[in-house]
């Protein structure tokens, strides 16, 4: 058993190690080994369509786990004391959004919501006082946040669901017996209780944007994030650049972890 | 070589200053080629007051450019000079396909400012009033005299300038000579029956309609342009009968052949001249049946959002010292007589970049009408899921 | 404010959203599914049954991804049980956490970066070379359904660990102790006590992969070389290259359909078999 695991983590990381060794290959070629640099990095790290890229990524991913986590979270305590053709009703929404598959989402966000602008544009423009150039609406950051956060809302509903449905109730009943407002009991009992529930989901949400990339393809109107940069590199002429990225992303996120682990223990600590 | 760091020849220098006079390049190119705007610039930066303007002060144009383009099609080194001198900061997409430009454009609101179409779309563009009429005021560098019409005419069209020509080239197909033994492969015949045979699983065709069915079409002397459905028929009996045989259906191909996975695929002018340069034993082939020949285009989308930014770097990349440096890079021919002037003598005789008259004659323009035609995007997708 | 109101309110936010997001591009979908392709693309009003009527044009996508969709379910689960199971039951506790998070880290890469490893470990220069070296000559991984499993199991292994390690991890070690000390076999004990007390994560592991695999695009993309054709890639060119978005919404609601029933039918079956056990669902 021991020596089956073995094997899958091999499994797992020889690939990895492939795109971490050829990172630092001197070649202009990602399958060609030519001797050793650190030269990719440099080009990653000065190419500006990357760090653009990377940017945006960062920009989508923080704004629609702010959004899901948010939002979702009222959605689910709200839920907890909804009932009937509402609660039916939203019930359905979340399954329909979680079991959708992404590149569904990605084709119905772009021609619902072209269709949607098509309509609200002229309108905007007939209002606008004469003169003034009208805003319009159009594909960009704002409707990838938004079809991002439609998605993880739905994920942060569940998860903070199941830790309100773990939720001891007589805990809050015990609050309101002594006369906490709601709103007291929201914050000295309930939240405490979901906020790591709400933390995974920020998290979650936070990782799903980051790495999506099917629906930012359709989504994403002129922005590039760091996955639709990849792939339009992957298509034609890769560089060890692409690997240089992915090592630093992955580097990065062990980092975080490490750190987020390290805060977390002491927490513990501290509690104990 | 004529590279802006090397001394001119004297006779060289009359050439350019003949060409000056004439008014056929700007003094912007004179004073470059010549070195003057080096001897300018150096004795700028000596003497504050001549230091040489940006040709658009900063911030008249705003502070960015989205370029919607193909990959591996500039030199990145060209736009960092462009920020330099105008302050806008050049934002590149990269797409795979025509059919896939359009559809974004047909979506509504990319936020594209310029983008490089093929010839044989921009009649479609007009017709659904993608794109707009150019404005050649703004892009003084764009001389029509100096290009040959073949690749320029189709830019205007019912008599308005929608799009300038960027580049041209060839669709052929590379084949590693090493494992051919010593067959001369010239005609698509070959290609295909090849891979039905000695090359079963090393042969790659696009994932491209046009060209990938046109190509096919081709095995049996039917135009590359064809939506006649028994030719049609034909095209898709030997695609389908390919497929088996085929180590991928990608547009990606040259890594597959460099590290010889692939040894045969169809490809395009620059591509062949890049993998021909790294490996000899690739050859770029143009099939004797014919096959396409294309030339690309800048324009401008309706309702570009930095649009004086787009006609900024539409007129600077056409500028014929920076257009040479594009052509270094990417490796495609360049339809202007300018640009033509500042590049080396061999790249200009180079049989990838230039191939022999008898070959090009055979080649065909990509139609309008493959572009819109359901029947051979349905091919294309009957070939790919099958 | 009653309790009412302020749940309405809490609610406002995400059913807006919902409304905006969801109903309405899936209710455009369902419109658009109904009318025809432009002549040059694109989507024109009208009242038709054609697109589906043209759904066998695509038999050959739905049929690959409903093959290579539970195939790849059935063989990730395969892959993952005995590590979820060495994980929760056997490693040692000092280090199961370190060992778990190890699953996980693979995942922050970009699934395009990783594909692109694989591309050239399927490649001829990386598994076939080796094969070649010890006289196993020319064989092709790249670019078959093979690599596309491949990919798929490596693509959502963490998947399907995580969710059967965590029903695994609540289980009670005693139990396994009392079933072997009355005697019963480690095959008997793993197939009554085991096994099925780790149901509700192979269920949700499950579920999870099945889901992404429907609708999946890049891995077939990328591994299988344009030859290995998915709904999903089908969908991308029908609105990147053929501009169908008529047909293409066809497919579209089809494949939503097909989810719908298959997910349904999933859940049903699952909470069957665990009906006296906690509840399964991804809600």
């Amino acid at each position: 058993m021991r020596l089956y695991s073995i094997f899958v983590y091999l499994f797992l990381y020889i690939p990895i190690g492939v795109i971490a060794i050829f990172s630092f290959n001197a070649g202009r070629h990602a399958s060609q080994l030519q001797g050793f640099s650190t030269q990719w990095y440099g080009k990653a790290l000065n190419n500006p369509f990357v760090m653009d890229a990377l940017q945006t990524s960062l920009t989508v991913a923080f704004f629609s786990a702010l959004f899901a986590s948010l939002f979702g979270t009222m959605a689910a305590v709200a839920l907890q004391g909804i009932k009937g053709p509402l609660r039916t009703v939203f019930d359905g929404l979340i399954y329909i959004a979680v079991m959708i598959p992404g590149i569904v989402i990605g084709i119905a966000t772009l021609i619902g919501l072209v269709t949607l602008f098509d309509l609200i544009n002229p309108a905007i423009a007939a209002v606008w006082p004469e003169g003034v150039t009208a805003p319009k609406l159009s594909m960009g950051m704002g409707s990838l946040i938004a079809a991002h956060t439609m998605f993880t809302m739905a994920l942060v509903v569940i998860i903070v669901r199941a830790r309100l449905a773990g939720m001891d109730r007589s805990l809050t009943e015990a609050s309101s017996d002594l006369y906490a407002t709601p709103m007291a009991t929201f914050r000295q009992v309930t939240l405490p209780l979901i906020l790591p529930g709400v933390l995974a989901g920020f998290l979650l949400s936070f990782t799903f944007s980051f790495d999506d990339f099917i629906i930012a393809f359709f989504v994403a109107g002129s922005e590039t994030t760091l996955p639709i940069y990849v792939f339009s590199s992957i298509r034609r002429g890769v560089t060890p650049e692409i690997n240089a990225i992915g090592t630093l992303v992955l580097a990065a996120s062990l980092i975080m972890l490490v750190t987020a682990q390290i805060l977390l223990r002491r927490g513990e600590k501290r509690k104990t | 070589m004529q590279r802006d760091d090397k001394p001119i020849t004297k006779k060289q220098f009359m050439e350019e200053l003949y060409r000056y006079k004439k008014g056929s390049v700007s003094r912007r190119h004179f004073l470059g080629v010549t070195g003057l705007g080096m001897a300018t610039a150096v004795m700028g930066a000596a003497v504050p007051g001549l230091r040489p303007r940006p040709a658009f002060a900063a911030g008249d144009i705003g502070d960015r450019v989205v370029l919607a383009t193909w990959p591996n099609y500039h030199d990145p080194a060209n736009f960092e000079a462009f920020t330099e001198a105008t302050g806008a900061y050049v934002q590149v997409n990269v797409f795979g396909s025509n059919e896939e430009m359009l559809a974004k454009l047909q979506a509504g609101a990319t936020g594209w400012d310029v983008f490089v179409p093929t010839n044989y779309t921009i009649t479609t563009y007009v017709g659904e009033d993608l794109i707009e009429p150019l404005d050649t005021s703004l892009i003084p560098n764009y001389d029509p005299k100096a290009y040959d019409s073949r690749f320029s005419d189709a830019g205007s069209v019912d008599g308005k300038l929608y799009a300038v020509p960027k580049d041209w080239g060839t669709t052929g197909f590379v084949v590693n000579t090493k494992h051919t033994n010593g067959v001369k492969v010239d005609s698509w015949k070959q290609f295909f029956d090849m891979t039905k045979n000695e090359f079963s699983g090393r042969t790659m065709v696009h994932d491209y309609q046009l060209t990938t069915i046109g190509n096919a079409l081709k095995y049996f002397g039917y135009s590359f342009n064809s939506v006649d459905e028994k030719e049609l028929a034909d095209a898709e009996k030997l695609l389908i009968e390919c497929k088996p045989h085929l180590f991928a259906i990608s547009s990606d191909y040259q890594p597959s052949i460099r590290n010889g996975d692939a040894w045969m695929s169809m490809a395009w002018t620059g591509d062949g001249k890049q993998l021909n340069n790294d490996m000899p034993e690739i050859a770029y082939v143009l099939g004797k049946e014919g096959g396409e020949i294309w030339s690309d285009y800048y324009a401008v989308p309706k309702g570009a959002p930095h649009r004086a930014a787009g006609y900024a770097l539409i007129n600077f990349l056409l500028d014929p010292q920076v257009n040479a440096k594009e052509v270094l890079a990417h490796g495609y021919p360049s339809a202007d007589a300018h640009t033509n002037a500042l590049l080396p003598e061999e790249l200009l005789n180079d049989p990838i970049l230039y191939p022999a008259q008898e070959l090009l004659n055979a080649l065909e323009f990509g139609a309008a009408v493959t572009l819109t035609d359901p029947n051979r995007a349905e091919l294309m997708a009957r070939f790919k899921s099958a | 404010m009653t309790q009412r109101t302020r749940n309405l309110l809490l609610l406002a936010p995400a059913g807006t959203w919902f409304l905006v997001m969801l109903i309405v591009p899936l209710t455009v979908v369902l419109v658009f599914s109904f009318g025809e392709r432009g002549a040059s693309g694109g989507y024109v009003p009208a009242f038709t049954l054609e697109q589906y009527a043209n759904l066998p044009a695509r038999w050959a996508a739905f049929k690959n991804t409903l093959i290579l969709a539970p195939v790849g379910t059935l063989a990730a689960l395969v892959i993952a049980y005995p590590l979820a199971y060495y994980l929760a039951v056997l490693a040692s506790p000092k280090w199961k956490t370190m060992l778990l998070v190890l699953v996980i880290v693979p995942f922050w890469t970009s699934i395009l970066i990783r594909s692109y490893a694989w591309i050239f470990l399927l490649g001829g220069r990386g598994i076939p070379a080796l094969l070649a070296m010890i006289g196993i000559e020319d064989v092709r991984l790249i670019n078959t359904p093979f690599a596309v499993l491949v990919g798929i199991v490596y693509g959502y292994l963490p998947l399907m660990v995580f969710p059967i390690f965590v029903s695994l991890d609540r289980l009670d070690k005693r139990l396994l102790e009392a079933s072997s000390d009355l005697g019963a076999t480690r095959i008997r004990t793993f197939l009554q006590v085991t096994l099925p007390l780790s149901l509700p994560g192979i269920a949700t592991g499950s579920l999870l992969v099945f889901i992404l695999l429907m609708g999946e695009y890049l891995i077939p993309a990328l591994l299988g070389g344009g030859k290995v054709f998915f709904v999903g890639n089908a969908l991308v060119d029908l609105f990147l290259q053929s501009r169908n978005w008529a047909f293409g919404s066809a497919v579209a609601a089809t494949l939503v359909i097909i989810m719908l029933i298959s997910v349904t039918l999933y859940m049903r079956l699952i909470s069957k078999l665990g009906a006296q056990r906690e509840d399964v669902s991804l809600m």
